[in-house]
C-alpha cells in the first residue's frame, strides 16, 4: 500500500473512532465451540462434558475462553469470489474502514463476565478504540485497537475483548 | 499436558510460585483445524507455499491460538473450579508447525476478593531456540475452602 494510501485509511479510521458497529453473532453452539476446543488441542472437561462441567460449578459445558474473540467469520459468507488471494475475506476488517489493508492479530486483552453456553444469542457491539500511524522497521503500517463487547439476549455483557492489529 | 496433576488451595498459592510447563507442539494439520473452525481462510496459516512466498519459513501458528496455548498452562494449572477473569497476551515472535513451544509462568500476586480466592499471574511460551514468542498475564479466580479466609 502506499503512503498516501496510508494516510487516508489514518484518517477515515481516525473519523470513526468510538462509533459502535453491531454485529449479531447468532446462538452458540455446543457443537462449534467444543469443535474449537479440539481444534486448540485443549478438551478439558469444562468444555466438552456437561456432568463434569457442572461438577466444576459451571451451568453446563462452558466455552472456551477465546472462543468468541477467537473466531474470525460468524456469516455463511463470504463466496470465495469475495476472497483476496491470500484468502482472507475482502470485508474482514471487524466492520471499520480499512478496506485494502491486511490485519496481522497482535494480541487480545478480555474480561470475562459471564460464561457462554450453548443456545446463548450473543451480539458483538464493535468500536475503534483507537489507531497510530507508525513507521515499522518494514515500512508503514497502522496499529488498530479495536474494542468488541459481547452481549447477551439478556443485555448481559459477557465478554469483553480489546485488541491490537498491525495493518499494513 | 503440564505435569502438575494435583491443583493448588489458594492458600498454599504464593508469589513467585511457578506454573508448570505447558508443551505444545504445533502441526500443519492443528493449524487448518483451527482455521476451519475459527472461519479463517488466510493462506498464510495453511498452504506452506504462499507461506514462503510472503517470506516466512512455514504455515504460521495464529495469532490467537498462542493465546488458546497461555489459557490451557494457567488454567491445567489452578484446576477444576478455578475461573478465567482476564487474560490478555502479545504476539511478539512467529512459530510454524514443528516448533515446540513451551508455555509457563509464575504468581505476581494474590488477594481475596469477594468470596474468592484471586490469583494474578504471568505468563510466556517460549519456543525451541528459548525465543519469546507470546508473553501473557492473566487473573484467575480460585473457590475458597473450609479454613481459608473470604
Amino acid at each position: 500500500m502506499s503512503g498516501d494510501l496510508f494516510e487516508q485509511t489514518y484518517e477515515r479510521a481516525k473519523a470513526v473512532v468510538g462509533q459502535v458497529h453491531q454485529l449479531p453473532l447468532g446462538r452458540m453452539s455446543k457443537k462449534e465451540f467444543q469443535r474449537f476446543a479440539y481444534a486448540c488441542g485443549d478438551v478439558s472437561p469444562r468444555y466438552v462434558d456437561d456432568d463434569a462441567a457442572r461438577a466444576e460449578g459451571f451451568p453446563e459445558a462452558v466455552a472456551p475462553p477465546l472462543f468468541l474473540s477467537g473466531v474470525m467469520g460468524w456469516e455463511p459468507g463470504p463466496a470465495e469470489e469475495d476472497l483476496r488471494p491470500d484468502g482472507t475475506g475482502k470485508s474482514e476488517t471487524v466492520g471499520l474502514p480499512l478496506e485494502g489493508l491486511r490485519l496481522m492479530g497482535a494480541g487480545q486483552d478480555i474480561e470475562l463476565h459471564h460464561d457462554v453456553v450453548d443456545g446463548m444469542d450473543i451480539v458483538a457491539h464493535i468500536s475503534l478504540d483507537g489507531v497510530d500511524l507508525k513507521q515499522g522497521r518494514s515500512g508503514t503500517l497502522l496499529l488498530v485497537r479495536v474494542l468488541r463487547r459481547y452481549v447477551d439476549g439478556e443485555g448481559r455483557e459477557v465478554l469483553t475483548c480489546r485488541e491490537s492489529f498491525i495493518a499494513r | 499436558m503440564a505435569t502438575q496433576t494435583t491443583p493448588p488451595r489458594f492458600a498454599d498459592i504464593t508469589v513467585g510460585q511457578a506454573i508448570p510447563a505447558l508443551v505444545k507442539r504445533p502441526t500443519g494439520l492443528q493449524l487448518f483445524r483451527y482455521s476451519a473452525v475459527t472461519w479463517n481462510a488466510h493462506l498464510i496459516h495453511y498452504d506452506d507455499a504462499y507461506a514462503r512466498s510472503e517470506g516466512y519459513p512455514a504455515v504460521l501458528v495464529q495469532s490467537h491460538l498462542h493465546g488458546a496455548f497461555l489459557i490451557q498452562a494457567a488454567l491445567d494449572w489452578a484446576g477444576p473450579g478455578a475461573r478465567l477473569r482476564r487474560f490478555r497476551w502479545e504476539n511478539r515472535h512467529l512459530a510454524v508447525p514443528g516448533d515446540v513451544l513451551t508455555c509457563d509462568g509464575r504468581v505476581t500476586a494474590t488477594r481475596t476478593e469477594d468470596g474468592f480466592g484471586v490469583v494474578e499471574c504471568e505468563l510466556f511460551e517460549h519456543n525451541q531456540d528459548g525465543k519469546l514468542c507470546a508473553p501473557g498475564w492473566a487473573v484467575i479466580g480460585f473457590p475458597l475452602t473450609q479454613g481459608e479466609s473470604a
